[in-house]
């Protein structure tokens, strides 16, 4: 019992560490494109939301940031 | 002498009485107009919509423009009422939009959005002889104009940003004001995020007179309050996943004033509840694919509110780099909802809490939709610009829906939508 | 039971823990090839001079920002005294080129397309810089680039400078 538990002690940080890697600052240059934005042209989600908003009964929803370069 | 008298006033009076009528009409029409437009625009700013989610920094000063045509399909002849009016609507939309740094660490934005409208409407649904529904259109076509606007203002912290948004719509006899606190925090070395906000917006009908005869004169106002929390996870160098759950409460005038309901053989108003709760759940995914010199978007959208209504929406887009700058941006967008709980095409036996539509909106049905975005970029002098070409195809169906649907509501919508749109970064 | 427990102390406290590069530590000597070609950036080389040491990319708009007003500052000090030094971590050193080729700068820049630099350094953040004295050692660390940024930065330096003359 005492063994496996050892075990589990010395593997667990080598389990959680192959989850997601935790990408550097200085390796966000695909993150940072635009095309991989929420919304990569402001304009056109807004007007998509409206249009859909308007002729369906659904809530857009949406709102939260995150991704990016992560700059400054 | 008397006589002639007599009938000067008869003729004052006939044409008092003609002023009064046709005043009388203006003012039906105006009242109309307004409502209509409270139904259809509010909630339409971006704050509320859901459109633009929070914004990295701008370091520059953005400018952006886009004109859009909106034009839904006819028709077809039977499904409409004998003599009906078979066009529908059409809306031509002016986007304008400014974002600027300010101070070090704030940015300033304003969004203004102008746009026309006209063509009728569907009014409600009667079965024919075989029970087949048809659709009664509004006769006169309804033009009307309106105006958004919405500030935004965000502070960026070393580790997240808030934002504050205040924002306003006008038309003529139609007043609608919102606003929006959201923040944003970044933890595991900007791999996470973790978001969240609050919105209210009211909306106001101006009166212009008291006498709306023949719609329902109460409620020509409605408030509703919304809130929103998101988590976003870098999953890797080229890839980024998102969900947020956003829950909007309404409360006030929430049925279409000019809309009216085949009830026991008669056409009443549209009646819904006085409130609604609204949840919805949004995930996105973002994935580049190098080798492909593109990145996929996958956007996945659960809805349910208390009206018993729930919606799945999946879209799929792919943004194809090519040479030149120039980016090709095919993507679908599938769709589909259940029907209210006081939703029929019409009505044969009253129902118990006298809740009533048959607006097509309401009703069980799916779409599917395939839009092709084309983009270039090119700087002159030290502007870098940015122009986009897109078209939008939609069609809708009771055959599309995942349920199975009894009958097909007669006013589903199709429609092709096509903008174009000019950026300048200075 | 006790040794049981020894053990897990033993693991959490060796485990590999952060050894925060903050001001005070010597700023990690690094040698990379230069972004043009012609040679190698090496932070020895520079020993004896107050030194700010700037981590871009192509990528980040407030480091696209921050290298023409870089180089307004350091066109305001002695260059025997005074000196910038960029490594550029772009994947793709050829956008880095580009970027430098339609709006260059007057101190070199290095390439750490494998992002080894930074690493050591512990960025936390793009860009950050390192303001380093005469004898290496780390006496500012600016995380992020804002245009306000560049009068407090100019004091930093002069300070130095004047400390350093001593």
């Amino acid at each position: 019992m005492r063994r496996s538990v050892l075990l589990l002690w010395l593997l667990a940080p080598a389990l959680l560490g192959t989850g997601c890697a935790a990408v550097k600052p200085w390796e966000r240059e695909i993150l940072a494109r635009d095309d991989m934005a929420w919304d990569p042209d402001v304009l056109e989600a807004q007007r998509q939301a409206h249009v859909y908003f308007s002729k369906e009964a659904s809530l857009a929803g949406g709102g939260a940031g995150g991704g990016g370069c992560g700059c400054n | 002498m008397r006589g002639e008298r007599q009938s000067q006033r008869t003729r004052r009076a006939r044409l008092r009485r003609r002023v009064q009528s046709r005043r009388k009409r203006a003012r039906r029409r105006r009242a109309r107009k307004a409502l209509q437009a409270l139904t259809t625009s509010a909630l339409a700013l971006p704050g509320l919509a859901g459109g633009a989610a929070a914004q990295s920094r701008e370091e520059r000063f953005t400018s952006e423009y886009a004109y859009s045509f909106y034009s839904e399909d006819a028709l077809p002849r039977s499904k409409v009422t004998a003599g009906g009016e078979t066009d529908r609507y059409q809306i031509q939309t002016h986007q304008l939009r400014f974002a600027a740094p300010i101070a070090d660490r704030l940015d300033l934005g304003l969004d203004v959005a102008y746009e026309t409208m006209s063509g009728a409407t569907p009014w409600y649904v009667v079965p024919d002889a075989d029970g087949d529904a048809l659709q009664v259109m509004t006769g006169a076509s309804i033009e009307e104009a309106r105006t958004d606007a919405l500030l935004r203002g965000s502070y960026h912290f070393d580790s997240g940003q808030a934002s504050l948004a205040g924002g306003a719509s006008f038309e003529n006899d139609y007043l609608a004001f919102n606003g929006l606190l959201e923040g944003e925090r970044h933890f595991n070395e900007k791999n996470t995020t973790l978001s969240g906000g609050i919105g209210f917006s009211i909306d106001r009908l101006e009166p212009t007179d008291a006498d709306l005869d023949p719609l329902r004169p109460t409620k020509q106002h409605r408030q509703n309050i919304s809130a929103f929390v998101g988590i976003s996870q870098v999953m890797g160098r080229g890839a980024a996943i998102q969900s947020s759950l956003t829950y909007q409460h309404a409360r006030g005038f929430l049925s279409d004033p000019y809309k009216r309901v085949l009830v026991e053989g008669t056409p009443i108003a549209d009646s819904r509840p006085d409130a609604r709760n609204q949840l919805a759940w949004l995930t996105r995914y973002r994935q580049h694919v190098s080798p492909l010199a593109g990145t996929l978007h996958a956007d996945y959208r659960f809805y349910v509110d208390d009206w018993q209504i729930t919606s799945h929406t999946l879209e799929l887009a792919w943004y194809q780099s090519l040479w030149w700058s120039l980016r090709l941006i095919p993507s679908v967008r599938y769709y589909s909802q259940s029907q209210a709980a006081f939703y029929g095409p019409w009505f044969d036996l009253p129902r118990a809490d006298g809740l009533y539509s048959s607006d097509y909106r309401l009703s069980p049905y799916g779409a599917l939709s395939w839009r092709l975005r084309a983009e270039t970029a090119f700087s002159t002098w030290r502007i870098d610009w940015r122009a986009s070409l897109s078209w939008e195809r939609y069609l809708s169906s009771a055959d599309l829906a995942l349920g199975k649907v009894a009958i097909e509501n007669p006013g589903l919508v199709s429609f092709n939508l096509f903008s174009i749109g000019l950026t300048a970064r200075f | 039971m006790r040794r049981f427990w020894l053990v897990v102390l033993a693991t959490t406290l060796l485990a590999p823990a952060a050894a925060a590069l903050e001001e005070g530590k010597p700023a990690p000597l690094f040698s990379v090839p230069l972004l043009d070609g012609n040679g190698t950036l090496s932070l020895a080389d520079y020993r004896g001079k107050v030194v700010y040491l700037d981590f871009w990319a192509s990528w980040c708009a407030p480091c696209l920002v921050s290298l023409p007003l870089l180089e307004e500052l350091r066109r305001e000090f002695p260059g025997d005294r005074f000196q910038i030094l960029a490594v550029n971590v772009d994947r793709d050193s050829e956008k880095a080129r580009r970027f430098l080729g339609e709006r260059p700068v007057g101190y070199p820049s290095g390439a750490d397309p494998e992002g080894r630099v930074p690493e050591r350094f512990e960025i936390e953040t793009m860009p950050t810089s390192f303001l380093l004295d005469g004898r290496g050692v780390i006496r500012h660390v600016h995380r992020g680039f804002r245009r306000g940024d560049v009068p407090d930065l100019r004091e930093q330096i002069r300070r130095l400078l004047a400390q350093d003359a001593r």
